[in-house]
């Protein structure tokens, strides 16, 4: 079999191992090209907070400033932050040294446009043109700008959430939180953010040194430590942030993980309480949305695969899109910015908290509840393509087929998902129904169709 | 329009100069310096924060750590590299060249320019095209140096070297024009250390030069007229990275840039003798020098890795040439703008002398230089057409041509840093320098359409 490749530049950016495929002269060529795409102009230059982040921080400064480029540096900075910022400052774009929740030997470049979103498919596509051209701008030696440095870059967003949130509800409750960044970006603002809403915040692995001391992916098997700790500290609840702070897992007052999946529903489900509107997720997340928009009559839009799909459809879905995200734990609430946000997140589950009363084990209790089970099997996307050419014939008779994003098939009490993924050579393979039972018996069907198809691709 | 060379790759910025192949210098210069540490600065250039940045990154990405002074002189650099045990070090500067033009100057672990094996090395992994990366765990860190604390190590040594008390005693006035350069932010620092009463010029370290970085008398003449009006024993005139530097006297007369290199050395010749490194195209005067305090001298070719090269070959105790760039290697083996104006003062107030008159002492030649485009494809064809002029005499083919005659020389040779022929001529008597340059010229007008 041929081994995978270890560069992925795709609408997500580009994404690369260190000390391989991603080196310093890739990331400045690509910093070239976005910089030639936004034609010059204050470029905001920020990263997580992977110790490899200087390295290609470095590498895209060097990149813009020979197009004529004005780089901004506001240094280590949650994701969600940045975007927010280079909307609010007006600048021509961003690149953001990120590999989000990838492990620790990966790191990558996201490109934002001016109005602090990831380029959409087609933006990426033109830019893209320019840097397989090599159609650089390079400027004479006398039109270089300078290099600006912005301290305090996460403050724009802390205000701007801290006007979003009722912080008197919230400080009233005293809400006692474990907070654990994984010694990521999301450090950088998360302990203040809480603080600032009253809450008695347990710090855990808040320094943005990015050593993660557990894998990123806040997943229920990743988090146990924390889980242990939220139990310690006697907390009413516990967040965990991923690497680049736009997505949140929570857990409950007895150190129990309520599933990423959680994460979005609570968080819709409390604004819809508040505002009526349409609920915006893509085609994995799960079906507990559809019937929070059914218990609220509200519609429900699914998209493709990929934040920047989601976002897309939450700025133009009709009726006005009040809440989107992923099943992953990324929340988007437009009224704050249209990116996942993991801040928002918190803000909107400890309001709900504030006004339940209720511990947070009876608040979820309350919320529809489906068991998604994720898997993944090794493997290009050109393979999956295949193998999705072969599966969809066996399914087309059971279920309903949808081929927008993979083969989705659902079921009247579940539903299968394949797909390559967009920023690792492998194949992704969900299952979701009622009962844990229910969704492994689906999962272990769908790899028997897989294992057999495989033979014949 | 770029250079690439024995001690660093130097270039107009713009198209042929992107990152990328930056990065590819730094690359391979990480590659020879194998996971070291090395120190990195810069001079003032609107585009050194971009070769910076470049070279920061890749050798980070090569293993290196990086101790980053920011903005320094070279030969501050290169104390630091010494005193910090590094690998090497990369200033980023293109010392004398006009304000488009930067460099990547590589520096060894003794904190002398690289020599020719060295420079060789680095070029083969240049050519090579493949660098060896770091791992995630083996990334070098980045670590910035404050600007106090290379100042403070280095000022130290200088006011040790430098018998301070004597100049200190003299109470100069003392005018320097920094021209904006890296040399700037560190002129106060060096009056303190020395004592003199400093009248800085162009002491903005913002990188817009008042005029070309290099220090000669056409340069000179802000200078020369704050020193005249400010009644000033010297004025100093240093280029963008405080490396090289030429006189102005107390009689407002700029001097040019071949007096600083005899002047200096007839003061450190009479405290020790050893063998005197000077390249090919620097004026006879050093001879003269040489031979009256009985010290042997070594010519190499132009570039500063032969002349560093000889200087440890031969265990040299002084190295310099006409540009106004002088080394000390007892101080350390670098080209030192600031050791070089604290050995002028030193003597002047050891002497007792005006600045003119330690300048009328030395030996009088006539210097000559004017350079020709040549496209590179042409120099060595020219060159050699040239040495035809010359059948029948003895011709040095070293460097380009170099013919002696009783009074003075010629010398015809491709320029280390631009697609260009250099024709320089010195004799006893102006009129027959001129004479030789504008032989050569008018012959050149004929190969070079």
């Amino acid at each position: 079999m041929k081994s995978a490749t270890t560069l992925k530049i795709s609408i997500s950016g580009a994404r690369g191992i260190i000390g391989d495929s991603l080196t310093p002269q890739l990331a400045a060529a690509l910093a070239q090209a976005f910089g030639t795409y936004v034609g010059g102009g204050p470029v905001l230059v920020g990263r997580d907070a992977r110790s490899s982040g200087i390295m290609l921080a470095e590498a895209v400064v060097s990149g813009l400033l020979a197009v004529g480029c004005r780089p901004v540096d506001v240094g280590i900075l949650p994701i969600p932050s940045f975007l927010y910022l280079t909307k609010e400052v007006r600048a021509a774009g961003g690149i953001a040294v990120t590999a989000s929740h990838n492990p620790r030997e990966w790191n990558g470049l996201k490109f934002i446009s001016r109005r602090g979103l990831y380029l959409t498919p087609q933006q990426t596509e033109e830019y893209l043109d320019i840097y397989h051209q090599g159609a650089f701008d390079f400027v004479a030696a006398g039109k270089f700008r300078t290099i600006e440095v912005l301290p305090r870059a996460a403050d724009a967003h802390l205000r701007r959430l801290l006007n979003r949130f009722d912080g008197e509800a919230i400080r009233r409750r005293r809400i006692r939180v474990v907070l654990d960044c994984n010694n990521g970006a999301g450090a950088v603002l998360g302990p203040r953010f809480l603080r600032e809403l009253g809450c008695d915040v347990v710090p855990l692995a808040c320094d943005p040194t990015g050593e993660f001391v557990h894998p990123s992916e806040p997943t229920p098997e990743n988090i146990a430590g924390v889980c242990r700790a939220v139990k310690t500290a006697r907390a009413d609840i516990g967040f965990v942030q991923d690497a680049d702070a736009d997505r949140l897992a929570i857990i409950d007052e007895r150190g129990r993980p309520l599933g990423e999946e959680m994460t979005l529903v609570w968080a819709a489900s409390r604004v819809l309480e508040k505002t009526k509107g349409s609920i915006v997720c893509n085609m994995s997340s799960t079906r507990a949305l559809d019937d929070l928009a059914a218990r609220h009559g509200v519609k429900i839009f699914r998209t493709r695969i990929g934040e920047v799909n989601v976002v897309e459809k939450v700025l133009a879905a009709r009726p006005r899109a009040v809440i989107g995200g992923e099943g992953n734990g990324g929340v988007i609430d437009p009224e704050i910015h249209p990116c996942r946000d993991s801040f928002a997140a918190m803000g909107h589950v400890l309001d709900a908290l504030a006004a339940g009363h209720k511990p947070v084990s009876a608040l979820a209790g309350a919320l529809p509840r489906y068991v998604l089970l994720k898997d993944r099997i090794e493997g290009s996307a050109e393979r999956a393509h295949r193998l999705i050419r072969v599966l969809r014939k066996r399914y087309e008779d059971k279920g309903t087929v949808n081929l927008l994003d993979g083969l989705k098939v659902d079921f009247p009490d579940h539903w299968i998902h394949l797909r390559p993924s967009n920023t690792e050579p492998v194949i992704r393979v969900l299952a979701e129904a009622k009962t844990e039972i229910r969704a492994r018996r689906a999962l272990a069907a769908l790899r028997g169709e897989i294992a057999a198809a495989w033979r014949k691709i | 329009m770029l250079k690439i060379g024995l001690s660093g790759v130097r270039g107009v910025v713009g198209p042929s100069m992107p990152p990328t192949m930056v990065m590819d210098f730094a690359s391979a210069f990480g590659a020879f310096i194998d996971r070291k540490p090395v120190v990195v600065g810069r001079d003032t250039r609107i585009h050194s924060p971009m070769l910076r940045a470049a070279c920061v990154s890749a050798l980070l990405s090569s293993g290196c750590d990086v101790l980053d002074l920011g903005v320094c002189p070279t030969p501050l650099l290169q104390k630091a590299v010494r005193r910090r045990k590094a690998g090497g070090g990369v200033s980023i500067t293109a010392g004398h060249n006009d304000v488009s033009w930067n460099a990547l100057a590589f520096i060894g672990p003794d904190g002398s320019p690289l020599n020719p094996f060295q420079g060789e090395e680095v070029l083969d992994y240049y050519h090579l095209g493949r660098f060896e990366r770091a791992a995630v765990d083996h990334l070098g860190r980045l670590i910035p140096v404050p600007t106090a604390e290379t100042a403070d190590f280095y000022f130290k040594e200088l006011g040790a070297f430098i018998e301070a008390a004597a100049v200190r005693a003299a109470r100069f006035r003392v005018v320097i024009d920094a021209c904006a350069g890296a040399g700037a932010p560190f002129l106060v620092r060096f009056a303190d250390t020395l004592g003199f009463d400093l009248i800085p010029l162009n002491d903005e370290p913002n990188g817009f030069f008042p005029h070309d970085p290099e220090p000669r008398p056409r340069n000179a003449a802000q200078c020369a007229s704050v020193v005249r009006a400010a009644g000033a024993e010297a004025g100093f005139l240093l280029n963008s990275d405080a490396g090289r530097v030429s006189l102005v006297s107390e009689t407002a007369e700029a001097l040019s840039e071949e007096y600083t290199f005899p002047l200096v050395a007839d003061s450190v010749l009479a405290r020790c003798s050893g063998p005197v490194v000077t390249n090919n195209s620097t004026s006879r005067m050093i001879e003269d020098v040489a031979r009256a305090r009985r010290c042997p001298l070594i010519r190499t070719r132009v570039g500063p890795a032969p002349i560093f090269l000889a200087l440890a070959q031969e265990d040299g105790i002084l190295a310099g040439e006409g540009s106004g760039g002088v080394a000390v290697p007892a101080f350390q083996p670098a080209f030192d703008a600031f050791l070089t104006m604290g050995l002028v003062l030193e003597t002047m107030a050891k002497t007792g002398q005006r600045l003119s008159a330690l300048v009328d002492r030395l030996p009088r030649y006539h210097i000559v230089k004017e350079k020709v485009y040549c496209p590179a494809s042409r120099i060595h064809g020219v060159i050699s057409e040239i040495a035809r002029m010359f059948r029948g005499r003895d011709v040095d083919t070293g460097d380009g041509i170099r013919v002696e005659d009783k009074q003075g020389w010629v010398q015809v040779r491709a320029s280390g840093t631009e697609p260009m022929l250099r024709v320089v001529a010195e004799d006893r008597s102006r009129e027959r320098a001129r004479e030789k340059v504008d032989e050569i010229l008018r012959s050149l007008e004929r190969m070079i359409p």
